[in-house]
Parts: C-alpha cells; sequence; structure tokens
C-alpha cells in the first residue's frame, strides 16, 4: 500500500524542511494554559482531525474555535467523531488564517503527459473536479529538471494573478516541488493556499500519497502515522505478508463477503472473475491476485493464510484464473492443495465444493495433484481447464452459492 | 513513437537481448522463447558473464557482464534492436541508461516487463528514450507477440505461444498480461486469428499509450479488428478515442472495461495503475466514452439482431459487458463488417467441465448444475490420458529445495524425519524401520518388510575381499587415508554394474508390471500371468537377440540375471537369493517380482536363449524386496518413479558402506602401508618403449 499522509504530519515533520509557509498549530496533549495562551495570540483557532479521508469529506468536522474551553471540547469530540466511516488518529488545532484568496495546488504524475504535472487554480478550498476548467491550469514538467519559478509564475499569470503575490507564490511552488521529488510521493494537494490581506501566504490543508516503490519514500526518515483501521486479523496478516516479498503477487482486498472464498490469479484476470461474482450474487469474500508466478512457499503460505481466516466459514472455495503466461500451474497446485491440507488437519473438516479453473505450463499435472487432495478431503468438485471462458467459470460458481440460498430459504420456511 | 508500424515494435529477424537473463523467470520465459521463435541473441546479467543459457532445441544463448560488454562482443549482424530489461526493480533506471547509452543507433525498442519500478523511474525511462529515439513499452508489461512472423517478446502466450497465437486478423490491446493470451484462446471459437498481442501493463503510467497504439494498429495490414481490455485509471482511451477521431481511423474496436464493481468502494484491484484518480479515468466513464464513440449501446447477447444491425450501421465496434461475450460480438461484428475468418471455429465457448467430481452434492443441486465430465481437448487430453490414467507414481513436481526438506526438520526442539520425532524412533523402531520412513515418507505397512529389508542390508555388506568396492576400501587404507575417504572409495568403486544394477533392474520390472493392474505384490492369487508374461518377453528377447546378431548391433541386458562368482553350474544360485527365497517360503509369503525372476531364468533356458539357467543375483533379490514395499505406494501415486528407481541401489549402497567399514578397519589394524601396490613386474606393458 502506498503511504499516504495529512495535514498534521505534514506540519510536524516536512514543512519546515522545505520551507514550505505554515500557520502555527498545536497538537495532542496540549495543556489548557498553552491553548489560552495561542488563542489569545491567534484570535481564533480552526480544530480539525487527522483523518485520511480521500476527498474533502472532513469539511464536517472542522470546527472553528475562540476560547480554550471551547478547543478542548472541540478536541475531544471532533478526535472522536468518525469521517466517512474512519476514525481520525487524533485532533489537533491549527491557528485560524483569514484570507481573501485561496489557491489550489497539486502535483502527481500526468497519464496524458506521461511526466509529472503542477495543476493550479485560484478556486482553492473545494474538490479540483469541482472547478471549471477555464480556471485552472496544468504544467508538465521534465522529471529531471521540474517546477522553476518561471513555469509556476506563467501558471498563475494565466489565471490572472500578477504582482509580487504571483511572484511570492512561485517561488513557495517550488519549494513544493522540491519536497514532492525528493521524497518519493505520487502526489500532493495543498488545498488551500490561503493568502491574507497582508500578503502572507500559509498552507491551510495538505496531502500526500508516496510511492511504496520509490527507495527516496523508503528512506526518508519520517516517522509514518499510524491511522486506526477497520483492517480485520486477516487483513493484517495478508498485507504484511504481501508486503515481505515481490516475488508473485499476494494481493486481497476484502469485499465484505461471505460465501465464495476466491483463490484468483492475474491482475486483470481476478478484476473481471470479481466482477462477475458481485454481479450474479457470489458474494465473494475479497478480490485476490495470486498470479506472478509465485514460488511454492510463498503460494503456499498466501493460500495458508487465506484457509485459515476463511476455509470453514466460506460456502465455496474458488480457485480460478486465465491462461498462465509465466505461472507454473503444478507448483501454485501442489502449494494450495498442500495448504488445505493442512488446514484441514489442523480445524477440522470441511465440506464445501470447490470450483476450479486455469490454464498454463504443468496444468494437467497440478490438476492431478490438487485432485488427489481434494479427493482425499472428499471435496466435492469440478475443474474447468483454459477452453471454458473464466466468466462462465465464475457464473457456475455464484449459481451453486445461490443455489444454497434457496435451499436455505427453503429450510426455514 | 518513432516507429510507425506495429511490425516496426516486433518482427521477424529482429535481434533481442535480455538483462538479468539469469533470473528464476527470464532464464525460463527466454528458453521458450528462443525454442519458439529463435530471436534472442545474447542476454546480459551481472557477474554472470561467460555463461550460457542452454536451449534444447534451440539456440544457446550467451551471457555477458553488461551491456556494454554484449555491444562490444557481439557480431555486428547479432547486435539487439530490441531489448526486454527483466532486471530487479531498482536496476532498471541503470539498466536502461547502459542501455541508451551503448545501443544508441542499434537499439529501436526497449520492453520493461520489471514490476515495481517507481511511477518517478519510469517517468524518467520515458524522457530519456524520447532523447534517444528509442520506444519504450512498460514497465510490467508481459511483452508482444506478432503471430504472422512467429516472434514475441517476453512472456505473452506462455509455455505454448503457437496454441494460443493462430495468424490471424485481430489484434488485441490489454491492460492485463493474461488477458492478451485469454482472449486470443478465446477469439479461436470465433475463427478469428491475431496478427498482435501487446501487453501494455497497467502501472500508473503507461508508456506506450494507446492512442499510439490504435494509430500503429490502423497501418497494420493484417489487423481488421482490434479487441481491447481496458481497466480503470489514466485518461489513456480518452485522449486515444479524441485523437482517433481525427485522424482516418478505419478499424473496428471490440472493448471490454472491466472494475466497474468497485467504484465507490474502497477497493484495490490487482494492477498498480488501475486507480480512479479525475475525470475519465473511472471504468463508468470509460465505458461512456467507448459507446459515445461507437454510437450504439453495449452489445446485449439476448439480441443479436439488434446489435448486428447497430455494428453495420455505425462500422465503429461495439463493447461488451463480460469477457466471453467477445466472442458472439467479434462474430457479429465480422458478419456485420465483412470480415472473413481466418480460419474454422473451434468448439464454442461452453461450460466444458473436465472433471465432475459433486458425490453428495449432486443431489442437492438442480440438474442444470449437476455438470457431466465434458471432453477435454488436446494437447490436454492425451496428457491426462499419460497422467491420470494406467499409470504408476506420483507427478514429479518440482520447486526450490533450497534450505527445505520434506524429510527432515528440526525445529531447534525436535529433529523429525517427515515429521516423525527422531527420539521417539529411536526408542521405539529398528533401524532396518527407521531407514525405510526416511525414504519412503511413511512406516514399512508389514512387519516382514523391515525383516526382509534388513536381510537385504546384510547381504549388501560383503562378498568377499575381491569385490571391486571392497577393494576401494583396502586402497584406501593402504594410502594410509582417514575413515571417510576409504568410505568414499569404497562409493566410487560402485556402479551400474556392481552393486547398481537393481536400478536397471526397477526400471525393468516397473515397464513389466505397470500395465498389469495388480496393486498387492504380496497376493499370489492376484498376481498377473507370470508364465504369459515371462513367455511373451522372452519370445521377444529372443527375436531381437537374433536380430542385434545379424546386425552386428548389441542388445541391452537383462539386469540381475547371473552373478561372476556364481555361475558354475547348469542351473545357478545366489546364495544370498537363496535365503531370502527361504525366509519367504517358511513364513509362507510371496513376492511376485523375486518370482518373476526365477520364472524368467527358466523361460530363458526352456526357450534356448540361454544354455544354463541364470543365478537371480543378490541386485534382483534387493529389487524385488524394495519394489514389494513401494509398488502399493506407486499405485496409489504416493511416491514418484524416480524414488521407486533409486530404491535398490540405494539399499546395496547403505549395506556396502558397512562392509567398505569393515575393510578399512581390518586393513588398518593388519596390513601394511602401500601393501596393495602391485609391483612393476605382475604388470603388462602393453605400449612399446618410444625413446
Amino acid at each position: 500500500m502506498n503511504p499516504r499522509i495529512g495535514e498534521l504530519t505534514f506540519l510536524e515533520q516536512l514543512a519546515q524542511r522545505y520551507k514550505l509557509p505554515v500557520p502555527e498549530f498545536l497538537s495532542e496533549p496540549v495543556s489548557q494554559s498553552k491553548l489560552k495562551e495561542k488563542l489569545e495570540q491567534w484570535g481564533a483557532g480552526i480544530v480539525k482531525p487527522d483523518v485520511l479521508s480521500g476527498k474533502r469529506g472532513k469539511a464536517g468536522s472542522v470546527i472553528k474555535v475562540e476560547k480554550e474551553h471551547e478547543a478542548l471540547k472541540a478536541l475531544r469530540e471532533v478526535a472522536a467523531t468518525e469521517v466517512n466511516g474512519m476514525q481520525p488518529r487524533a485532533a489537533y488545532i491549527v491557528q485560524s488564517v483569514p484570507a481573501d484568496l485561496e489557491i489550489y495546488t497539486s502535483i502527481g504524475y500526468n497519464s496524458h503527459s506521461l511526466s509529472p504535472a503542477f495543476t493550479v487554480s485560484l478556486k482553492g478550498g473545494m474538490d479540483v473536479e469541482s472547478i471549471a476548467d477555464k480556471h485552472k491550469v496544468t504544467v508538465p514538467l521534465n522529471v529531471f529538471q521540474g517546477l522553476n519559478a518561471y513555469q509556476a509564475s506563467e501558471a498563475l499569470n494565466t489565471l490572472g494573478l500578477t504582482g509580487k503575490l504571483n511572484s511570492r507564490l512561485s517561488m513557495v511552488f517550488v519549494n513544493l516541488w522540491d519536497m514532492f521529488i525528493s521524497t518519493g510521493m505520487l502526489s500532493c494537494e495543498v488545498n488551500p493556499w490561503r493568502v491574507t490581506k497582508s500578503g502572507q501566504i500559509f498552507v491551510c490543508d495538505f496531502k500526500a500519497t508516496f510511492d511504496e516503490n520509490n527507495f527516496k519514500a523508503k528512506d526518508l526518515g519520517l516517522h509514518w502515522p499510524e491511522y486506526p483501521t477497520v483492517e480485520t486479523k486477516f487483513e493484517s496478516e495478508m498485507n504484511a505478508w504481501a508486503a515481505s516479498s515481490h516475488q508473485g503477487q499476494a494481493h486481497v482486498s476484502p469485499l465484505g463477503g461471505k460465501k465464495i472464498l476466491p483463490v484468483l490469479f492475474g491482475g486483470g484476470a481476478s478484476t473481471i472473475i470479481i466482477e462477475t461474482l458481485a454481479q450474479l450474487g457470489g458474494d465473494p469474500i475479497f478480490l485476490s491476485d495470486f498470479g506472478g508466478n509465485p514460488p511454492y512457499e510463498r503460494m503456499k503460505k498466501t493460500a495458508a493464510i487465506c484457509f485459515d481466516h476463511h476455509l470453514h466459514s466460506c460456502e465455496l472455495l474458488l480457485l480460478l484464473g486465465g491462461k498462465a503466461n509465466n505461472t507454473l500451474i503444478d507448483e501454485t497446485f501442489s502449494a494450495i492443495a498442500d495448504a488445505l491440507q493442512e488446514c484441514v488437519d489442523a480445524k477440522g473438516p470441511v465440506n464445501i465444493p470447490v470450483v476450479v479453473g486455469r490454464g498454463g505450463a504443468h496444468l494437467v499435472q497440478g490438476i492431478e495433484i490438487l485432485k488427489k487432495t481434494l479427493d482425499n478431503l472428499r471435496l466435492p468438485h469440478v475443474i474447468f481447464g483454459p477452453d471454458t471462458p473464466i466468466t462462465l467459470v465464475a457464473e457456475y460458481a455464484a449459481s451453486i452459492v445461490r443455489q444454497g440460498d434457496k435451499q436455505a430459504k427453503g429450510a426455514r420456511s | 513513437m518513432n516507429t510507425n508500424t506495429l511490425s516496426g515494435l516486433l518482427k521477424k529477424g529482429d535481434r533481442v537481448a535480455v538483462s538479468n537473463v539469469t533470473g528464476r523467470e527470464s532464464s525460463k520465459v527466454s528458453i521458450i522463447s528462443q525454442q519458439y521463435c529463435s530471436n534472442i541473441t545474447a542476454g546480459w546479467a551481472l557477474a554472470k558473464g561467460g555463461d550460457v543459457i542452454n536451449v534444447h532445441g534451440g539456440r544457446d544463448i550467451p551471457v555477458f557482464g553488461q551491456f556494454e560488454d554484449l555491444m562490444k562482443k557481439l557480431p555486428e549482424k547479432e547486435r539487439p534492436n530490441k531489448v526486454i530489461v527483466y532486471s530487479p526493480p531498482e536496476a532498471v533506471y541503470g539498466d536502461v541508461k547502459e542501455v541508451i547509452s551503448s545501443g544508441e543507433g542499434t537499439v529501436e525498442t526497449i520492453f520493461v516487463i520489471t514490476e515495481h519500478v517507481s511511477v518517478e523511474v519510469t517517468a524518467k525511462l520515458k524522457h530519456l528514450c524520447d532523447d534517444a529515439h528509442m520506444d519504450i513499452i512498460g514497465c510490467n508489461t508481459l511483452g508482444m507477440i506478432n503471430a504472422h512472423d512467429k516472434v514475441r517478446v517476453g512472456a505473452v502466450g506462455g509455455d505454448a505461444p503457437a496454441e494460443s497465437f493462430i495468424p490471424g486478423s485481430a489484434t488485441i490491446i490489454s491492460n492485463s498480461g493474461n488477458m492478451v493470451n485469454t482472449i486470443a484462446s478465446y477469439m479461436q471459437s470465433a475463427g478469428l486469428g491475431i496478427s498482435f498481442g501487446i501487453s501494455t501493463g497497467k502501472d500508473p503510467l503507461i508508456l506506450t499509450p494507446l492512442q499510439e497504439l490504435l494509430a500503429l494498429a490502423n497501418k497494420d495490414k493484417h489487423t481488421r479488428l482490434i479487441i481491447l481490455y481496458v481497466e480503470p485509471g489514466g485518461t489513456y482511451e480518452r485522449d486515444a478515442l479524441e485523437y482517433i477521431q481525427k485522424i482516418k481511423f478505419t478499424k473496428p474496436l471490440l472493448v471490454y472495461v472491466a472494475g466497474a464493481f468497485a467504484e465507490g468502494r474502497n477497493i484495490s484491484l490487482g494492477h498498480a495503475g488501475a486507480v480512479v484518480e479525475g475525470a475519465c479515468t473511472s471504468s463508468t466513464d470509460k465505458m461512456r466514452l467507448f459507446d459515445a464513440y461507437f454510437g450504439v449501446p453495449a452489445f446485449d447477447p439476448k439480441d443479436e439482431k439488434a446489435a448486428r444491425r447497430n455494428i453495420a450501421r455505425k462500422k465503429l465496434g461495439i463493447r461488451v459487458t463480460t469477457l466471453h461475450a467477445l466472442v458472439p460480438a467479434a462474430r457479429l461484428m465480422m458478419d456485420a463488417l465483412g470480415i472473413s475468418q481466418d480460419f474454422a471455429p473451434v468448439r464454442p465457448l461452453a461450460l466444458n467441465p473436465w472433471i465432475v467430481e459433486l458425490g453428495q452434492l449432486a443431489r442437492k443441486l438442480p440438474k442444470e448444475l449437476v455438470l457431466q465430465a465434458g471432453t477435454i481437448p488436446s494437447p490436454y487430453k492425451e496428457i491426462f490420458a499419460q497422467h491420470l490414467k494406467g499409470d504408476l507414481g506420483r507427478t514429479v513436481t518440482r520447486q526450490s529445495m533450497r534450505n527445505a526438506s520434506h524429510a527432515s526438520s528440526n525445529d531447534g526442539a525436535t529433529p523429525r524425519i517427515y515429521g516423525h520425532s527422531l527420539p521417539n524412533l529411536m526408542k521405539r523402531c529398528s533401524f532396518s524401520r527407521a531407514v525405510l520412513l526416511s525414504w519412503l515418507g511413511v512406516h514399512p505397512k508389514h512387519e516382514f518388510e523391515a525383516e526382509l529389508f534388513e536381510m537385504c542390508l546384510t547381504a549388501s555388506i560383503t562378498n568377499g575381499p575381491g569385490s571391486i568396492s571392497a577393494q576401494g576400501a583396502k586402497l584406501s587404507a593402504s594410502a594410509g587415508n582417514e575413515p571417510n575417504t576409504a568410505i568414499m572409495t569404497t562409493l566410487g568403486a560402485i556402479g551400474i554394474v556392481h552393486g547398481g544394477n537393481g536400478k536397471a533392474a526397477a526400471k525393468f520390472l516397473i515397464k513389466m508390471f505397470r500395465n498389469t493392474g495388480m496393486t498387492d505384490p504380496y497376493d499370489q492369487k492376484k498376481a498377473p500371468d507370470l508364465d504369459k508374461l515371462v513367455h511373451d518377453f522372452v519370445s521377444d528377447y529372443k527375436k531381437r537377440k537374433a536380430a542385434a546378431k545379424e546386425t552386428g548391433l548389441g542388445l541391452e541386458k537383462i539386469p540381475c540375471l547371473g552373478h561372476p562368482v556364481f555361475n558354475k553350474d547348469q542351473v545357478n544360485y545366489d546364495p544370498r537369493e537363496r535365503v531370502v527365497s527361504q525366509y519367504l517360503d517358511e513364513h509362507k509369503l510371496y513376492n511376485v517380482f523375486i518370482d518373476f525372476y526365477h520364472r524368467l531364468t527358466r523361460e530363458l533356458t526352456k526357450q534356448g536363449v540361454t544354455g544354463k539357467s541364470h543365478a537371480v543375483n543378490i541386485d534382483a533379490v534387493l529389487t524385488g524386496v524394495c519394489l514389494g514395499i513401494a509398488w502399493p505406494m506407486l499405485v496409489d501415486r504416493q511416491i514418484t518413479m524416480e524414488r521407486a528407481y533409486d530404491l535398490p541401489f540405494l539399499t546395496f549402497v547403505l549395506g556396502r558402506v558397512a562392509g567398505g567399514a569393515a575393510e578399512y578397519l581390518d586393513h588398518r589394524e593388519s596390513g601394511t602401508d602401500m601393501d596393495m601396490r602391485t609391483p612393476n613386474s605382475d604388470c603388462r606393458m602393453l605400449t612399446r618403449p618410444r625413446d
């Protein structure tokens, strides 16, 4: 997973390093006396949650305060209030910056120019998708040279901002680029920059995503914030396992389903299969991609984690992928078969149907190994080859679990 | 792009170099590519310069230490114009820079197969390649294939590219490597072959965007239809559709957009770049864009007439909503747009289960879900026939066994043999039983098996000081060596004609019995008709012997018959074999393999193949005993044939180690240094002095 940060981490760890102007702030634990002192100095403060809410969804949890007791109350409330279903890590208070002008900027990689790109708008404070094209400018950047002050100034000029402010903003935008490129970010967004009447500039909200594949982000020396998650034990175990090696995929993304345990292969195939299952009421537990020719040990542990958490509660085991280009089917199937046998040995028998569909090198040997284990465990099974489309196999699996639903409903009535 | 045709990206005659060519995946893929199209002229891998990747049935791949070295040392006509990068993510930037620096003017296209390359590096690669006028595809592409020229780069088509990619009229451009292969296979059901299959990769930046590939496909003379597999993320499709509407684009598109189900949910799809960020990047946005371009609604399999009408009217193509609908939609498009079939369609796409074993569940399911096993197509049918029916032994499966073992383990507290505690084995079982456990993974089924096995070990200890393995130990002792060296010398003096003939015997016996259906080698009543078996074999052997004599060619010997010592009588016996046979008789036991050997010697004499009955030697007995134990495990496919072949030889070796040790101890105690040396006077001089 690409690491993400919000404004608080930026304020605490990055802003000063890259000379980006920010308002004063206090984060918990904060004493009443300190709050009193700062609020008297600031006039007012804004209490915010430190939460990765994606879009500007946290606006409802932002509270303006003037007195220290209001601030204390707001800090408690905001820290305890979920934003878009996500629990904040903490609450913090920043100096209120009254402004006439709010500016939006972002830097990210652009699939049109195939390079980094800088986007700026003078209509900050709203989602970028809501800003009309004529009010924003995107400048493709040379990845080696980055954003220079002249480019930034030209962009602001295009939007009608000239004079000293143009010059000052251009300089800090260059600092923003420096931070982006030297920390291995995938994207960063400041929304908004606030400009006071006296022309002071402040970053007033920030979010960034780092590229997990970029060594700069790995060696940044940042203390990565740990956000509360609703991650299940299965997810945390699987995510840690996935991150432990790049040999073969071990990707899962939970879907909240309960019936089909899908052990899938291939980034594209897994997407299509899950789409089919979801459309047809197959109720898959997660989306998975275990392709990429995992070695035996990798595949076995991956399968073992899936089975340990879900085999005894699911209604159908689906092993499905397209016609593999790289993956050795005997190696992956023998690993899955061994994990299946060990799970049953450890946790007791199961009685669920197993639907299999696969193609690729050493397919027959793989089927033979898998079938032996399925026979040993007396699991009913249907095995398809690459001549049956994966979507038809997924449809068939979904039909079986739907049939189970009907029977359960019939039994209840 | 620098090229203006798809074949400019890949064609017959291209010379390909592969980075990190000795890696686990790259070497495997390169060997298959070489067997398919032989277009790899060399590879390079750090610290592996001078290596060679051997290609069975194809041109070997020389390995250089660096790309620069490769360019300098390869003859000009073999210098690569295509490069495949299989380097680890952190090495990709350096390797591509090296290719650009040393390959300028020669290298035209770089395919970056590597996954997990950072987006910053990806953008830098694009910049560098643009400056160097090289095309770059990836990162995380699976490669591409040119079916008409029968060439590929990367792993497109897996281990049997020719199976999926029959030359034809469709070009596949796909965000998923697997889907290139899968869709190509599906299209055979529409009678549609492939011109090019291209995996674009689906990292956040796709360095060969769709619009550029469509422009090239538009010019390809073989391509009459373009199939797209699309995932969310990026504005490539919007850019492509805007672009093709500005040029004279004539090729119809058949499109499948995946991933709509994930919208509005916090789900990450399998590919790193399948992320919705901004307008026109979601699956539904992309569907909308394609539908708007086609000017017709998505393909509805229930109303093919309307779809055909729509396609014929607009002639631009259609989008399908499920992957398998690509086939009927392709058929309709071909029909509506006058695109002829490339070949007669193969089987229709339908559920075709290869194996159905529903058991009790079948009673609970409605009829339509209780499938009957269908027809397994070639070549799988033949492989199944070989593997699943009428054969013995588990299939060999391969994995890296470095630091891994089924045979032994030690969790820091208890050493184990196949999971069985060694301390417990020390307390409760004999050495023979423990050895059988360690060789077969399970305890012997019958107590007499361990006893017979022990007799075999004892029989193998010695056959006197003149046997060459005993001589080995004595020679070593005489030279003043330590015990381990003496044992190695004993083992070094064992070979397939001394002690190791059991391996040939195991192969011979398995060949004789594998098709008999026999399950229990100890059950005389259910044994196959041995008289017929030996009669048929000896008759055939006699004919082959006569033919061999006539032609002067040698004939393979029947293993384990006769002995250099026990050969004086008309009917000969090996005393060690006699002990085992008597044990069997006394205990009213039967071993079909030993019985077979006795009958064989008699039949050979009876049919006049040999003048006297040879002894059934100790190797035959070892083989009979070992196969008796292993046979049910072969039938039950618990062990491989390879393991069964090795058991008798290993039995002899284990016993003879003790015998070698005995000779060493004796010789060290009583012999004199160098006493095994033969005086020159006893040696014959076969070459006269020349100076």
